[in-house]
């Protein structure tokens, strides 16, 4: 609890002065990874737009080939801190893949995802589902009109192949959570099957983003869970058809993290706030509004789609950043809310999302053993640093480039409010996972009393 | 006398162009010095001309073939579309450079840039609202275009329809009414199946029918005419500009360096006015922590360089780099380990297994290897004595690093090391076939000499064997090459590998365009590494060995 200790230091220290000033950062030249989607924005944006020089940080931001590589990277050194999947900075802490112990102060965003089925696939599902059979049918669309189609394939003796890009990614969690409302079984991990295929009715395999829309017009896969650019490809080149976005799954749900090694937090405190400022800010830039309407979005798109950052075309990033999403090629719909940065409090680390994420690797079988009620909220709070998220906001307060509203209270004590928000309307309460996870039809349940903490 | 000057210099012409390898030179030179002009000119048709107009044939073919060939992923673009791909990466640079010059510049020059800056933005500016209005005006053109088209295809849609559903409600009652009667005895089962399966294959065609008009909707939208793209295309590119000036501006005026540095040192002096007027003891000692803190920073800013983004040029050069590192690994292993395998018959025995299982074995399996090991030496490769001393920009504080800018790191050993692992092979193999296939008289005048091992390898073994393990070497260094670039791409370690899969990432309507650059980039830097082997392979030679292969 080292860097707890220090942030309370600096944080009194910071009552005492008065003037705004750039904090005493322990290492100001800094290597961060990312990923090639558009939900890096905040840290490309506070390098781009000069966030990170206003905290006295020279930061360099590389491409990652992969969320393993970038995970390594971060682990070895080479990188001091990277745009983590919400589930990565949990799992590497728990040890389910590569163990490190990772924490994240800041959430990168909300949302942000779609599960694509292929052309033959949609079709079926219309035939299953004649309301359906519209340009623009009505949503959210669950996966029952999918399961006949599943429980045919098996019939045959076949699996129907789904892809989503990383066993802890929230990809992951999100189709097979989709699948199993509707009483499909998307597999269990097991110890000894870390695959992921036990007992499923479909094959979820693991497959890089960019190509996800090569493998559902090869056949590789019929349908897939992804991050943007790569479901409004899929529509753009008629070879597929996005049926749901991760808002309807689960609506504003954390998608993406900044994560950094805990050793690490504990050498750089100061440096971690400095940096958690500067993506504050970026978020907050991102979501500035103006008669409700996004108006730093474009230029985003435009910092994004170089070469260097996302790279892909300007109007594809477009598309779904600037509050649209294109169902099918008729079908383009408004959603405001598609990549939410920082509104609706949406950066705060929060511990019920870390609980989430853990009730939800227990459901699958990633974590292999029941735990107690107790071992959900450690874990969380030994990766969640919502005390150095608001260290870096009360320092923007003074400066007055945030007012106090749009961050959670002092005594905010970390958990959401329990919502049934859910494709399958199941009410979470973060405080309660053992309850929450026996909720469910398919999947892990442990003993009730594991739930007395 | 002048003649045999001249002579001196066609033949010493000439057989520079030998050695080197350019034997397609020879005709024009010979030609040049007026040597059996006839059959030179006819030697250059031949050997120059045609291959020029052949691959100009090709790339006609390819201008031709290109746009037609569409698949879902886009178009394969034309030569016009990667050469406008690498002027854009010559942008990119230029950019990169712009913003390093912009931060480091500076007194009335920077005033001076940031005015010109200010200027060119205000011009870029205006063109690129131009453009936008442009690119709209034509989009909702062909918007409207594509409606006209759209509107009798939806309504014939409906139509169809609205058949389907009548035919399929009369279908339903007949069904019914059959059903009624099977169940009254009056009709066979079979005659109901048999009525399903009519209706089935009804519904079926039905369907191909509207599937049919459904494609011809979707072939509508999926081509929006090419004047949009185009249009587009020219505003984003301006777009683009004016987002480079406006950081251009901001590192003019809040990022340089000096701006940043003159900020520090004007918090200094007010620090320091603030002490001589300070009384509380807890004040005073924290206006002098800011004072050193903020003369630290000043200090630090007047070396502070902008964080350059990786290019191709740059790229190219650090997959030059390794690969050379990787070859000189790989030669310094084959080189001893091939002789000792020539020289004895048993040391050949017990690596042929070794040998035969290894050389195999695919440089990915290879890089995954030499990252768990290799790895293992640098837990923490920004304090590592390795990197620190390679990438120090001055060594003992004033011989400059000339491979500073190079920012070795574990990734780039890894490619080495994988480049190294599978370029060893055929320099080892040839250079343990050339030492065992030495001309058995040489050794027995080594004999009869009684020389010692030592000069017997440095005067026969070695000489007589070079030859071949300068053809290994070759080999060696194009198969490096090409192992390079997988094991970049995989391994993340900038170079064209990276740059390769990070454009395949970027899927973006320029990116197939850049895949095929980085084609040609690979494939020319490849020719001219070859070459300079063959260069170093003829010089040893005493043979006239081929060349051209």
């Amino acid at each position: 609890m080292k860097i707890r200790n220090t942030i309370l230091i600096t944080a009194f220290a910071v009552g005492s002065s008065l003037h705004a000033e750039q904090l005493d950062v322990e290492k100001d030249e800094l290597k961060f990874g990312f990923i090639k989607l558009t939900d890096c924005a905040p840290i490309v944006i506070a390098k781009e737009k000069g966030f990170f020089e206003e905290e006295g940080l020279q930061v360099e931001v590389i491409a990652q080939p992969n969320w393993k590589q970038l995970l390594d990277n971060v682990i070895t050194g080479e990188l001091d801190g990277a745009h983590m999947l919400s589930g990565q900075p949990i799992a590497a802490t728990i040890g389910f893949g590569t163990k490190a112990h990772i924490v994240t102060p800041y959430t990168l965003d909300l949302n942000g995802n779609g599960i694509t089925v292929s052309n033959a696939i949609w079709e079926q599902m219309q035939e299953n589902d004649e309301s359906l059979d519209t340009p623009t049918p009505k949503h959210p669309i669950t996966a029952d009109s999918l399961k006949p189609i599943v429980e045919e394939a098996k019939e045959d003796g076949k699996k129907l192949p789904m892809g989503m890009v990383f066993p802890v990614s929230t990809h992951n969690y999100e189709i097979r959570y989709w699948l199993a409302a509707a009483g499909i079984n998307p597999g269990m991990y097991t110890s000894t099957d870390l695959k992921g295929f036990t007992d499923g009715d479909i094959e979820l395999s693991t497959t890089p983003p960019p190509q996800m829309p090569a493998t559902l017009e090869s056949g590789k896969n019929v349908a897939y869970c992804v991050g943007e650019p790569w479901n409004q490809q899929a529509v753009a080149k008629g070879i597929g058809v996005p049926v749901t976005t991760n808002y309807d799954i689960w609506k504003n749900n954390p998608e993406k993290v900044f994560g950094v090694t805990k050793a690490w937090a504990d050498e750089n405190p100061n440096t971690l706030i400095a940096v958690t400022k500067a993506l504050i800010k970026a978020g907050k830039w991102l979501d500035a509004q103006e008669d409700g309407k996004l108006v730093n979005r474009e230029e985003a798109c435009r910092i994004l789609s170089q070469p260097n950052y996302v790279g892909a075309d300007f109007d594809v990033i477009k598309n779904s950043m600037t509050g649209y999403f294109y169902f099918q090629k008729t079908d383009k719909r408004e959603m405001p809310d598609f990549n939410v940065f920082f509104k609706y409090k949406a950066s705060y680390p929060y511990f019920s999302d870390g609980v989430w994420f853990l009730t939800q690797m227990r459901r699958w079988g990633q974590i292999t053993e029941a735990k107690p009620a107790s071992w959900y909220h450690d874990t969380a709070k030994s990766v969640y640093l919502p005390e150095v998220y608001m260290a870096a906001a009360k320092h923007l307060i003074e400066e007055g480039s945030l007012s106090a509203d749009e961050i959670p209270s002092d005594d905010f004590d970390g958990y959401k409010e329990p919502t049934d928000e859910f494709i399958d309307g199941i009410l979470y309460d973060g405080k309660k996972p053992i309850e929450y996870l026996n909720s469910h039809k398919i999947g892990n349940k442990d003993d009730p009393s594991l739930s007395a903490s | 006398m002048a003649d045999s000057t001249k002579d001196k210099i066609k033949y010493g012409l000439l057989k520079g162009i030998d050695v080197s390898g350019f034997k397609v030179l020879d005709p024009p030179v010979r030609l040049l010095f007026g040597e059996e002009p006839r059959k030179q000119v006819q030697d250059i048709a031949k050997y120059m001309l045609l291959p020029i107009v052949f691959v100009l044939v090709c790339l006609a073919v390819w201008t031709v073939m290109g746009p037609n060939h569409k698949t879902k992923s886009g178009e394969v673009p034309t030569p016009a579309r990667v050469m406008t791909a690498y002027q854009d990466n010559v942008r990119f640079d230029e950019r990169q450079q712009e913003k390093a010059d912009d931060f480091i510049v500076a007194g009335t020059e920077r005033e001076e840039t940031l005015a010109e800056t200010q200027a060119e933005l205000a011009r870029l500016e205006e063109e690129a609202g131009r453009l936008a209005k442009e690119s709209a005006s034509v989009a909702a053109e062909a918007k409207l275009e594509t409606e006209s088209k759209l509107s009798p295809l939806k309504a014939n849609l409906d139509e169809l329809k609205a058949v389907h559903k009548a035919a399929e409600d009369t279908r339903d009652a007949e069904m019914e009414k059959l059903a009624e009667a099977v169940v009254a005895k009056e009709a066979q089962p079979e005659q109901l199946v048999a009525l399903l399966r009519q209706n089935e294959a009804i519904e079926d065609a039905e369907k191909e029918k509207e599937d049919l008009i459904k494609d011809q909707i979707d072939e509508v939208l999926a081509n929006p005419p090419s004047e949009v793209k185009e249009a587009q295309m020219a505003a984003n590119r301006v777009a683009d500009e004016v987002q480079h000036y406006k950081k251009r501006i901001a590192i003019l005026t809040n990022e340089n360096r000096n701006v940043k540095e003159a900020e520090y040192l004007a918090k200094v002096e007010e620090g320091t006015a603030g002490l001589a007027t300070a009384e509380d003891p807890k004040k005073v000692v924290r206006e002098a922590k800011s004072i050193a803190k903020n003369a630290e920073r000043a200090e630090d800013a007047k070396t502070q360089t902008y964080p350059r983004t990786a290019t191709i040029f740059w790229q190219t050069k650090r997959s030059i780099a390794t690969v050379f590192v990787g070859f000189l690994l790989a030669a310094a292993l084959a080189i001893p380990i091939g002789i000792m395998c020539g020289l004895n018959r048993i040391v050949m025995a017990c690596l042929t297994p070794i040998i035969s299982i290894f050389r195999p074995v695919s440089p990915v399996v290879w890089l995954l290897i030499f990252q768990i090991i290799i790895g293992a030496f640098f837990p923490d490769p920004e304090t590592h004595p390795l990197f620190v001393t390679l990438n120090n920009d001055k060594w003992f504080g004033w011989i400059v690093n000339p491979i500073a800018f190079l920012q070795t790191n574990p990734a780039m050993i890894f490619s080495a090391c994988t480049v190294a692992m599978c370029a060893l092979w055929p320099a080892l193999v040839n250079t343990a076939l050339g030492v065992s296939s030495i001309d058995k008289d040489h050794l027995n005048v080594a004999n009869v000499l009684r020389l010692g091992f030592w000069s017997r390898l440095f005067k026969i073994i070695i000489p007589s064997s070079l030859p071949l393990v300068f053809a290994g070497l070759r080999i060696s260094l194009g198969v490096g090459w090409m192992v390079l670039i997988a094991a970049e791409a995989l391994s993340s370690s900038d170079g064209l590998g990276k740059f390769v899969w990070d454009e395949y990432q970027n899927g973006s309507s320029q990116s197939f365009a850049n895949i095929i650059l980085a084609c040609f980039v690979v494939g020319i830097i490849g020719f001219f590494l070859d070459r300079i082997m063959i260069f170093l392979q003829r010089l040893v030679s005493f043979d006239d060995g081929s060349a051209t292969a």
